[in-house]
């Protein structure tokens, strides 16, 4: 196990910049996520840790220890790749074996490796199959037991579960961090998806273009929001933004004053579908219901407003609207949050406290 | 069908009519399945034939054509008995598909036929033809013939058969060796000049390599090559190289980056991890260049023509090619045993490497 370091990481292929000068530490043991649109670096990231991809600048340390120019197979580390990356030609039994070929370990110490890790992800009745006699979850399985058979120090995984159907996807969320809690190696999980990450792992780190945005829990990153794009990403359905303006103590986007004191010029106003409410028309701002959503325990309405479309959620599985019904929309001064336009940073404001995690 | 019926009637009671439909549906079904394999029997019939008759001949030729003339006799007898029993044979396959049926009425047609043959055309069979397997001097053997042949002028056709393996093996294991590293070199690392060596590899194959034959002569003649296997086995392999080279890349790339990194991140080297996991991934594409790369090989004439004299070098080619020559085109059924002989190792070759081949087009990597 080992606590990893990453100093003004940066990679870049000539003139496309992979990933930004970075810093992240993560503690001994820890599951943590990174999370971030397609493209943004994330594999980048993982690969340099992994040493397939040498860094174009910064530090890497492994507990302390250098290893920008340790090669990937003296790292000890164990990778899934997003497309299991399974040796076609060799049975299960091989696969899983493969990484102890390499460090000599005895025949039989092997024999017992590989079948403890087998059990471990409950593939022992598979061992003979080749991996296109299996399907995708199987196949997934195999991939973590061949990363975790050599006792890896850090676990990376890509994508792990963006090729499994819903239903599988939700098994092994629970069965990887279930694994990662017994085992304790310190585990980096790669994804698109923030469901994936916010239940998965310990804290999230979210990237865009290159760059870390925010590394906090999910709590943080949905409450408390650093930037716009944080704001945005994080959340399903997303956050609805709103252009306005901050002067003298009030926000104004459109029609709509709220009180804010402490800041000026021009501002983004994020609110989130939940904190928005429907009521019988003439309160609040003026909407016509778009589209009804029924999303089991909740429903999500698109109502037109003068300020835009905007996206309302309401709990409860009983609908009070249909398409095409005249409603108010009621806007909280409470949970909003502002966003500067320009720097897109998050501003903190006198009067609206936002909710702190309650 | 009839298993399921009766189950699904109990399920749910339909009227009597509807069953006698399905079942009427399903004898439909199976007559026109039956007309559609026979249709494509038919087609694929014919298209063989053209492509089957001229080496049917040659071997038709070669078991029974005596001095003087060239009979074709032999042939039109054993294809009318032939034809029809390939025919009954087809319609054996739709009128029944019970194995033990099948397998009597195959045996009943073969051995009419065989009778037939041996009735037909078994009197005009003899292996006079083949004796140039045995004595080298064959030609001046035969009686009443070869007039301009002096003793010894022939080298055993063994020596040539030995040759021509030689060269067509060398030569592949040349081409597959360099055409491996060189293509997964070119599709897995990137250098100065890359794009343009591909460039060159393809515009390499588009240029006829006969023009070449002079400069290539005098070199093998600089060289100290000339009238040597191993000058032609060199050039015969470097005029293959481009395009195996193209070739392999190919299949290189089509091998996924991800198994490679994961295993230089499982601990193996990059040589490692190209022996035992990028490697068995090409293999497929290793057999058909290498099948291609013999058979180039064995048949190769021109440069066998030009590069070599001295008759312990002649290959098969220049041997049935001499031979032809020394009996002045009348005894068409030794050049027709030699002929046959010439042949039959690239048949069995495609015989042997024709299910991996196959494979080629539907495999390439799953997972
Ligand atoms: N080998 C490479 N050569 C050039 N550019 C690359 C290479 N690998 C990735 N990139 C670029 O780096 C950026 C980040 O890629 P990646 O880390 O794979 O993103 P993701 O977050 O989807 O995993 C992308 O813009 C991609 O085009
Ligand atoms: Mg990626």
């Amino acid at each position: 196990m080992a606590r990893i370091e990453l100093e003004q990481v940066a990679k870049s292929w000539g003139d496309v910049v992979a990933v930004e000068p970075t810093d992240l530490v993560i503690e001994d043991g820890e599951f943590v996520a990174i999370l971030g649109p397609s493209g943004c670096g994330k594999s980048t990231t993982l690969f340099m840790l992994a040493g397939i991809y040498a860094p174009t600048g910064g530090e890497i340390r492994f507990d302390g220890h250098l290893v920008n120019r340790v090669e990937a197979r003296d790292r000890n580390v164990g990778i899934v790749f997003q497309s299991y990356a399974l040796y076609p030609h060799m049975t299960v039994a091989k696969n899983i074996r493969f990484p102890l070929k390499f460090k000599g370990v005895p025949a039989d110490e092997a024999a017992r490796r590989v079948s403890e890790a087998a059990r471990l992800v409950h593939v022992e009745e598979l061992l003979d199959r080749l991996p296109a006699e299996m399907s995708g979850g199987q196949q997934q399985r195999v991939a973590l037991a061949r990363a975790l058979v050599k006792e890896p120090q850090l676990l990376l995984l890509d994508e792990p579960l963006s090729n499994l159907d819903a239903t599988l996807r939700l098994t092994m969320r629970a069965e990887i961090r279930r694994l990662q809690r017994r085992l304790g190696v310190t585990t980096i999980l790669v994804t698109h998806d923030q469901i994936e990450a916010t239940t998965m792992a310990d804290r999230v780190v979210c990237m865009s273009k290159g760059r870390i945005e925010q590394i906090g829990t999910a709590d943080d990153l949905y409450q408390r929001p650093n930037k716009l794009f944080v704001a945005s990403f994080i959340g399903a359905p997303p956050i609805n933004l709103l252009d306005g303006r901050a002067e003298r103590g009030t926000v104004r986007v459109g029609e709509l004053t709220l009180p804010a004191s402490g800041i000026e010029g021009a501002v983004v106003l994020g609110i989130r579908p939940e904190h928005l409410g429907l009521s019988a028309p003439g309160h609040g701002l003026a909407g016509r219901i778009l589209t009804v959503e029924p999303l089991g325990r909740e429903t999500l309405y698109e109502v037109a407003t003068p300020l835009g479309s905007l996206r309302v959620l309401e709990a409860g599985s009983e609908r009070r609207w249909r398409e095409g019904d005249a409603s108010g929309v009621t806007v909280p001064d409470e949970a909003l949050l502002i966003f500067d336009k320009a720097s897109e940073r998050r501003l903190e404001t006198a009067s609206l406290a936002l909710a702190e995690a309650a | 069908m009839s298993v399921t019926l009766p189950s699904l009637q109990r399920a749910r009671p339909a009227p009597l009519r509807a069953q006698a439909d399905w079942d009427a549906l399903a004898k439909a079904g199976n007559r026109r399945r039956a007309i559609g394999q026979g249709l494509l029997m038919a087609f694929l019939v014919t298209v063989s034939v053209p492509i089957l008759l001229p080496y049917f001949w040659m071997f038709t030729i070669s078991v029974s054509a005596r001095t003087g003339g060239v009979d074709s006799a032999v042939l039109w007898r054993s294809i009318g008995i032939l034809v029809p029993a390939v025919l009954a044979l087809g319609f054996l396959n739709l009128l029944t598909d019970r194995g033990m049926r099948r397998l009597y009425g195959a045996a009943g047609i073969v051995l009419i036929a065989g009778t037939a043959l041996a009735w037909a055309i078994g009197p005009d069979l003899h292996l006079q033809n083949w004796a140039f397997l045995r004595d080298a001097n064959f030609v001046e053997n035969l009686s009443g013939r070869g007039a301009g042949t002096v003793e010894a002028q022939f080298p055993s056709v063994w020596t040539a058969f030995g040759n021509s393996l030689l060269l067509a093996g060398v030569q592949t294991f040349l081409v597959l060796s360099v055409a491996t590293l060189a293509g997964y070199y070119l599709s897995r690392f990137n250098f100065q000049g890359r794009a343009s060596f591909l460039q060159a590899l393809l515009i390499l194959h588009a240029f006829p390599a006969m023009t070449l034959i002079i400069p290539i002569f005098l070199l093998m003649h600089w060289t100290g090559l000339l009238d040597t296997l191993t000058g032609v086995i060199l050039v015969i392999a470097t005029l293959e190289l481009p395009f195996a080279v193209f070739i392999m890349k190919g299949f290189f790339d089509a091998v996924p980056w991800d198994i490679e990194m994961q295993a230089i991140v499982d601990g193996a080297s990059r040589r490692q991890a190209f022996a035992q996991v990028v490697f068995p991934q090409v293999k497929v594409g290793l057999l058909a260049v290498g099948v291609f790369s013999f058979i180039r090989g064995w048949e190769e004439y021109v440069f066998v023509r030009t590069l070599l004299f001295d008759k312990q070098n002649w290959t098969m080619s220049l041997y049935i090619f001499w031979v032809s020559e020394d009996i002045m085109g009348v005894d068409y059924g030794v050049v027709a045993a030699v002929g046959v002989f010439y042949v039959v190792p690239s048949i069995l070759l495609y015989v042997f490497c024709q299910k991996y081949l196959v494979q080629m087009s539907l495999g390439g990597i799953k997972g």
